[in-house]
């Protein structure tokens, strides 16, 4: 009887909660009406007790159920960072679908992979498991005592219920309020062009709190250590910085998104009419699988500031060693 | 006074003597009855053994199968030693049973009925990022067929997992494109394609290894994978401009068609949620009517057929009685039996679909990690002995369970 009583409530709860919930991703996530029964798809249709029971396992394999290799239920296969689709999409997706419009046959995903990316074994990735871990910048130094009161899971970064958020990532992120605008381009979802404006370094600050350093020149001032003592690179700037007055970094005009270096270029939030440096523009969110040889090897110097990092940790960096230096400062 | 007394104290003594002596004749009638009952045992247990030599399978199947009594199977033991397994499926030439792995090195593995592990196979010259074996079926040759998510591809391999072709489009073979490619190729000449390398690869033996371009791409996803008791092949097709049935006729699969791939194809469906429609169909299965049903995962339901593709109706929705979360894989049985493996309901759900509608039989399993329990369960295959394989994906086994 009370968990009849208790399912009832919370899905009257999550009934009035959900009303209001941007929709448009094209999942079983949000955009529920009162007629479909979007709720099974994640949680037990149950015949005795109540309508509901949650599924008590864990988050991450609920995902992975549908994002996972197999894509048994969605084309996003973040175990791979692969978005597996058909190829006969009309261009401007004329049948409505998400992503189908310009993404490509086995595009690599612009979260990176959690396992595998671009078909190499992940060298750095978030883990989404439920393991309790602390994460460096939050009060902590890396390899320290948990400090996220929760394990990190799928659902530490993204509403499965949908929000208003581009890729319904949560409105709340460990307590932090969080909001991620999408920046459309055109009408039709894209899973390989990021889509993300301003906010961007939000989501990564919620918990990596001592690395959203915005001020100029933070990169010199010791005041503005992050934990480990290592000083940290400015963020949320115009690509450009502003207005460039320090000739050294070697900036020159080169908008790292749209002409790049060496062949590569990497992302901006979109914002106005200069476009901002975040966290993502160096980092990928779920996983990586660029090598650190030499210097960039966090093996080279075990007893620096990073405490200890696994040999070959690449810390979901986009590009290969300090590739994504170059990219902008093209020393 | 004494003399009484002494005489009552005989009296007691000689009665306890009595009954100590009825005790131990009492306990050695039990100890007969236990060596009898013993004796019996040890018969019976002879007889099986010499049954067992003459005929040698595991005992359960000497359980006859249930005519008409709808109970549940019961579990039987786990097959270990898999990976993130989400395919399963048996093989009627030769009792094996063959696994789709997503986790480790995504292979797929082969057991016999017991659990004995015979060997792995996976695509000539791919890693295993850039490969998804998931759904299996095996024709009446033993030829193993196995859709791959990553490759878009459905690859063929004889029974012991040597690769023997791909079918790369619902009209194109890779053995039919290199031929094209290549005038007078030798039979035995060898060949891949992994479609991230963005090259074929051929070899005729005694010569070095040469390269063609890729085939252009086929318009398809296939996912779900099954033979019909007439040899016919039916497949899901997940792409995402139009969610299908495809239906391919059995004569399409003699070895002289290989070349020359251009079977008659039934298709049905599309991508949405109503009537006829499909959102990542995970298998298709038909009765003995023709009947096909196929289990529409995202939308929660079984939609029903007619053979000739004409959509009947759907079922399974909802939240009533064997109402559905995320039905996976299923397969049907000799007396109409639909067996659908429910993913996030942690058990199979079992339907009677012989009669004009379906009925809800009852559910086996439940949420756990123990005998019987079901993690993310994704597939099951059926044996001919009443045996039931089901891919229990989180908890890294086969499950096996009989009538
Ligand atoms: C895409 C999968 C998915 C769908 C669809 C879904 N849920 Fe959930 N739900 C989850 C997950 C995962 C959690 C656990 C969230 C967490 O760990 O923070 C959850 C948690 C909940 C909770 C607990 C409170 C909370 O938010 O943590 C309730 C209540 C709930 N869901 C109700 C519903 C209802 C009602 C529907 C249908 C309108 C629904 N869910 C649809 C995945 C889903
Ligand atoms: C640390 C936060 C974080 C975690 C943990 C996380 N994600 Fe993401 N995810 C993101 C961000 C940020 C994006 C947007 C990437 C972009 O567009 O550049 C994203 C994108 C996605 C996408 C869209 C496809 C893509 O890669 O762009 C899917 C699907 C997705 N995530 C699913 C998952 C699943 C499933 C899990 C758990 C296995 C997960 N995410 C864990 C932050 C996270
Ligand atoms: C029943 C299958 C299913 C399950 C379970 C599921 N998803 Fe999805 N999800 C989808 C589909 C389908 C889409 C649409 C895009 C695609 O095809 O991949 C999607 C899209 C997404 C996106 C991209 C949204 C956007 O705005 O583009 C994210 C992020 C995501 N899912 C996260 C999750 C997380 C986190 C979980 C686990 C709590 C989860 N999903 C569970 C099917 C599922
Ligand atoms: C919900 C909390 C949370 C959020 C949000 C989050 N992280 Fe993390 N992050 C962690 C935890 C916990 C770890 C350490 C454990 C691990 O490796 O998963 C970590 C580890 C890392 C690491 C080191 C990984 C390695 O193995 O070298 C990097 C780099 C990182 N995060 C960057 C980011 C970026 C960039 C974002 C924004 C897209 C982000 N994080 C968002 C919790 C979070
Ligand atoms: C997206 C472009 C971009 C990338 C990538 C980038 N930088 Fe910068 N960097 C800038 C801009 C813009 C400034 C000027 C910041 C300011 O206004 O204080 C800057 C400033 C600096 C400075 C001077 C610091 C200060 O406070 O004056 C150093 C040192 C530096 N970057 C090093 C690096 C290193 C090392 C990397 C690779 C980890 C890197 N940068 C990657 C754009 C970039
Ligand atoms: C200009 C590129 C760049 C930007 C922008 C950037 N990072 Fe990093 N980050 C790096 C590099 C390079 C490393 C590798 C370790 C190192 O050399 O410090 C790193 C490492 C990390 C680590 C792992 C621990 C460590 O310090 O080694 C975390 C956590 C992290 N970054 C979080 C963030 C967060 C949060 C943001 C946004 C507020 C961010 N980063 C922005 C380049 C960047």
């Amino acid at each position: 009887m009370r968990k009849l009583i208790l399912a009832t409530v919370v899905v009257l709860a999550l009934a009035l909660t959900m009303v209001g919930l941007a929709s448009a991703n094209g999942g079983p996530h949000g955009g529920y009406t009162a007629t479909t029964d979007a709720c099974a798809g994640c949680h037990r249709a149950h015949t005795a007790i109540g309508p509901r029971l949650l599924v008590r396992s864990s988050t991450y394999d609920l995902c992975i159920s549908c994002h996972g290799s197999a894509g048994a239920g969605a084309n996003t296969n973040v175990e791979d960072g692969y978005y597996l689709s058909s190829r006969d999409d009309p261009p401007g997706g004329a049948d409505g679908n998400v992503g189908a419009a310009n993404t490509p046959d086995n595009a690599p995903l612009l979260g990176g992979g959690f396992q595998y990316y671009q078909g190499i074994t992940v060298t750095s990735s978030h883990d989404p498991t439920g393991t309790v871990l602390a994460a460096w910048g939050n009060a902590v130094d890396r390899g320290t005592t948990a400090d996220l009161s929760e394990g990190l899971s799928c659902a530490s970064c993204h509403d499965p219920h949908g929000s208003p958020n581009y890729r319904i990532i949560k409105a709340t992120v460990n307590g932090v309020a969080v909001s991620v605008d999408q920046v459309d381009e055109g009408a039709a979802k894209d899973y390989d062009t990021e889509q993300w404006g301003a906010g961007m370094s939000n989501i990564c600050a919620a918990c990596h709190v001592a690395y959203h350093e915005t001020g100029a020149d933070v990169g010199h001032d010791t005041t503005n250590q992050a934990y480990g003592g290592g000083f940290t690179h400015r963020v949320d700037m115009p690509w450009n910085g502003d207005a460039l007055t320090d000739p050294l970094i070697g900036m020159g005009t080169n908008n790292p998104e749209t002409v790049g270096f060496g062949g590569y270029t990497l992302p901006l939030a979109e914002s106005g009419t200069a476009d901002r440096v975040v966290c993502m523009t160096c980092h990928l969110p779920h996983g990586t699988s660029a090598q650190m040889t030499g210097f960039a090897d966090p093996a080279f110097d075990p007893s620096g500031p990073q405490g200890p990092i696994p040999a070959g940790d690449s810390s979901l960096l986009r590009l290969d060693n300090r590739g994504v230096c170059e990219v902008c400062h093209q020393k | 006074m004494s003399n009484i007394d002494a005489g009552n104290q005989v009296s007691e003594h000689d009665l306890s003597l009595i009954e100590e002596e009825e005790r131990a004749e009492k306990r050695r009638r039990w100890l007969l009855l236990l060596l009898l009952l013993l004796l019996a045992l040890l018969a019976c247990v002879l007889l099986l053994f010499i049954r067992y030599l003459r005929q040698p399978e595991p005992l359960p199947e000497m359980i006859p199968l249930p005519v008409d009594v709808n109970y549940p199977p019961h579990y039987l033991f786990s097959i270990y030693g898999v990976d993130k397994p989400v395919g399963v499926a048996y093989s009627l030439r030769n009792d094996r049973i063959y696994v789709a792995e997503t986790g480790g090195k995504r292979l797929v593995k082969i057991f016999d009925r017991d659990g004995n592990p015979l060997g792995s196979f996976a695509p000539p010259r791919t890693m295993p990022g850039e490969r998804s074996p998931v759904y299996l079926a095996v024709d009446g040759a033993g030829r193993v067929f196995v859709t791959d998510r990553l490759q878009h591809a459905i690859f063929v391999y004889d029974e012991n997992g040597t690769f023997l072709d791909t079918i790369l489009g619902p009209d194109l073979t890779l053995s039919e494109y290199v031929l094209k490619h290549v005038n007078n190729l030798r039979p035995d000449a060898t060949f891949a394609y992994n479609q991230f390398e963005h090259v074929v690869y051929y070899k005729s033996p005694g010569e070095p290894e040469r390269t063609l371009p890729t085939p252009e791409p086929a318009m398809w996803a296939p996912l779900g994978i099954r033979f019909d008791r007439t040899g016919r092949l039916l497949f899901t097709d997940v792409r995402q401009e139009r969610n299908a049935v495809y239906l391919i006729s059995a004569d399409a699969f003699s070895p002289s068609s290989w070349r020359n791939f251009d079977p008659p194809v039934i298709s049905f469906g599309s991508t949405g949620q109503g009537d006829g429609q499909f959102l990542f169909p995970n298998s298709a299965v038909a009765d003995s009517q023709g009947r096909i049903y196929v289990t529409d995962g995202n939308n929660g339901r079984i939609s029903v057929w007619d053979e000739k593709g004409q959509f009947l109706f759907h079922f399974g929705g909802g939240s009533g009685e064997g109402a559905l979360s995320l039905p996976r894989g299923a397969a049907i049985d000799e007396r109409d039996r639909l067996y659908v493996v429910d993913a996030v309901g942690q058990n199979v759900k079992v339907y009677d679909v012989s009669g004009p509608e379906p009925d809800f039989l009852f559910a086996f399993g439940d949420w756990g990690m123990g005998d019987g329990q079901f993690n993310y369960p994704n597939d099951i295959a059926l044996d001919r002995y009443g045996r039931l394989y089901i891919a229990d994906r989180e908890n890294n086994r086969i499950q096996v369970w009989s009538y």
